[in-house]
């Protein structure tokens, strides 16, 4: 591996007692469900800070108050370039990838796009979209969930906001899908191109037909003085609203449709308040916590001695959100789905100022998603004998889930 | 009994509109959290009390009972 000017150091600072052996990009033997992988670190022995040596070396919190802490100071865990396994030349994401205060810029500019507000407008448009896709394969009776129905919904969406020509959807599944799953060297770097040509060139066009559409915005914005933002900037951007979310949507969709299928007694209870409003929020709530996708990165500012353990600036840390929202401690009965959850402060969405910009779209894609299905097909199974291999890395998720139910008469 | 938020802790999260939408409710530029009704009235005080407990920053509070 090459090294870089945010690359961490040697972990000689690391004591043998915080090592513990785990591969954020690998299943155990004979494990092929990440969300179990990843949970069984909370009942090893795995100390709840620990540092592997895989993927270039890192620290991976499991309790919820220092995940918590992570994701709100912005002071210790910086977001500037984080990637795990390190790469570098590396995009300086806008907002994401910047500390307070510089990422008010972009961050200004993106969050009255996705308020609640601004979200209950999209609402009409996820209906007749999600209307769209059922309509093609529920009177079949099967389909492979991820393909025809999980990627379609959220990448289908982003092109619409974008303002993007709709032909090249299947690429954008496939370029999004590589970026979250891959940790070969040459394949990000080249994938990492691809998106900035796709972002570069598809700005460039836009920027000969304003509209009111997400990519004018970009085009359009302005500073204080006036000026138009850094190229560079908006370019990284798109980047952003590309990679954030088209893969993280989908793969929380198949696992929420994977326990359905499952579940007799929550397909039941989420079909009786499908049409209340505020029990469903409670509801796809707990399944997005018990759900949770993203494994969120972050960079040691600075030398220092977090909760007693040692830590040198440009440190990695994963902060996997699917286990902090699984500690007993903070989610009683942790391990329980319980679509009624009176308290449910998950973190899916992460904290602090770079709480997910778009949260608010992917909950309200979720439960559209939801409402539409349950209308159609109210009952589905996995079918006996399907293999469902799921991935790890920086999101979490299946790469195929085979659903088949009775096709209503 | 009165709510109160602490705009410079909230980040938007929205889940206070979401469990009380009747006391609590998002503004159009961030998504933070606008008191729609200070003085929360007693049929609703168990629904408030329940939305500032899944508050994810902990920017909200009950200032008196």
């Amino acid at each position: 591996m090459s090294t870089g000017r945010y690359f961490p150091s040697p972990p000689d600072h690391v004591p043998a007692g915080r090592m513990h052996e785990f591969d954020i990009y690998r299943f155990s033997p004979g494990v092929n469900d990440p969300l179990e992988q990843w949970g069984s670190l909370l009942a090893s022995d795995a100390p709840r800070i620990f540092y592997t040596h895989h993927n270039g070396g890192h620290w991976v919190f499991l309790d919820y108050e220092d995940v918590r802490e992570a994701f709100r100071n912005d002071s210790l865990f910086s977001t500037y370039q984080t990637p795990i396994p390190p790469i570098e030349p590396y995009p300086v994401m806008q907002p994401q990838g910047v500390d307070p205060p510089e990422h008010k810029t972009f961050r200004s500019l993106l969050a009255p796009l996705f308020t609640p507000v601004a979200v209950e407008k999209m609402k009409a448009e996820l209906h007749r979209r999600s209307g769209v896709l059922l309509d093609a394969f529920a009177g079949r009776g099967a389909c492979e969930f991820g393909r025809d129905f999980a990627s379609l919904l959220p990448t289908g969406m982003f092109l619409y906001l974008m303002g993007m020509p709709e032909d090249r959807l299947m690429e954008f599944v496939h370029l999004a899908e590589v970026f979250m799953r891959s940790n070969d060297d040459a394949e990000r770097a080249t994938n990492i191109q691809q998106i900035y040509t796709v972002i570069g060139e598809y700005l460039a066009w836009r920027a000969t037909r304003l509209g009111d559409d997400l990519g004018s915005v970009l085009v359009k914005a302005r500073d204080e003085n006036g000026q138009p933002l850094d190229h560079q900037d908006v370019l990284n951007c798109g980047f952003l609203l590309f990679v954030a979310g088209l893969d993280t949507v989908t793969s929380t969709m198949t696992f929420i449709w994977r326990h359905l299928a499952h579940n007799h007694a929550a397909r039941r209870a989420l079909t009786a308040i499908i049409d209340d409003r505020e029990k469903l929020s409670v509801a796809v709530d707990e399944l997005l916590r018990m759900h949770a996708v993203p494994n969120i990165y972050r960079r040691v500012k600075k030398d220092m001695v977090y909760r007693g353990v040692t830590m040198k600036e440009n440190d990695r840390v994963v902060l996997p959100v699917s286990v902090a929202n699984r500690n007993e401690s903070v989610f009683a009965h942790a391990d329980t789905i319980d679509l009624q959850r009176e308290i449910n402060n998950h973190l899916t969405f992460g904290a602090g100022p770079h709480r997910c910009v778009g949260s608010h779209l992917a909950k309200t894609e979720v439960t559209v998603a939801l409402q539409e299905w349950l209308r159609r097909i109210p009952d589905f199974e996995v079918p006996a004998g399907a293999e469902i291999v799921g991935h790890m890395g920086p999101t979490l998720g299946f790469n195929r889930l085979p659903l088949v139910w009775t096709p209503a008469a | 009994m009165k709510v109160e938020v602490m705009p410079e802790v909230c980040q938007g999260h929205g889940r206070c509109q979401e469990r009380c939408p009747e006391v609590f409710g998002t503004d159009a530029i961030e998504g933070k959290c606008m008191i729609l009704m200070p003085e929360v009235p007693p049929e609703l005080e168990h629904k408030a009390r329940l939305a500032v407990k899944n508050c994810p920053e902990g920017a909200l509070v009950i200032s008196s009972d």
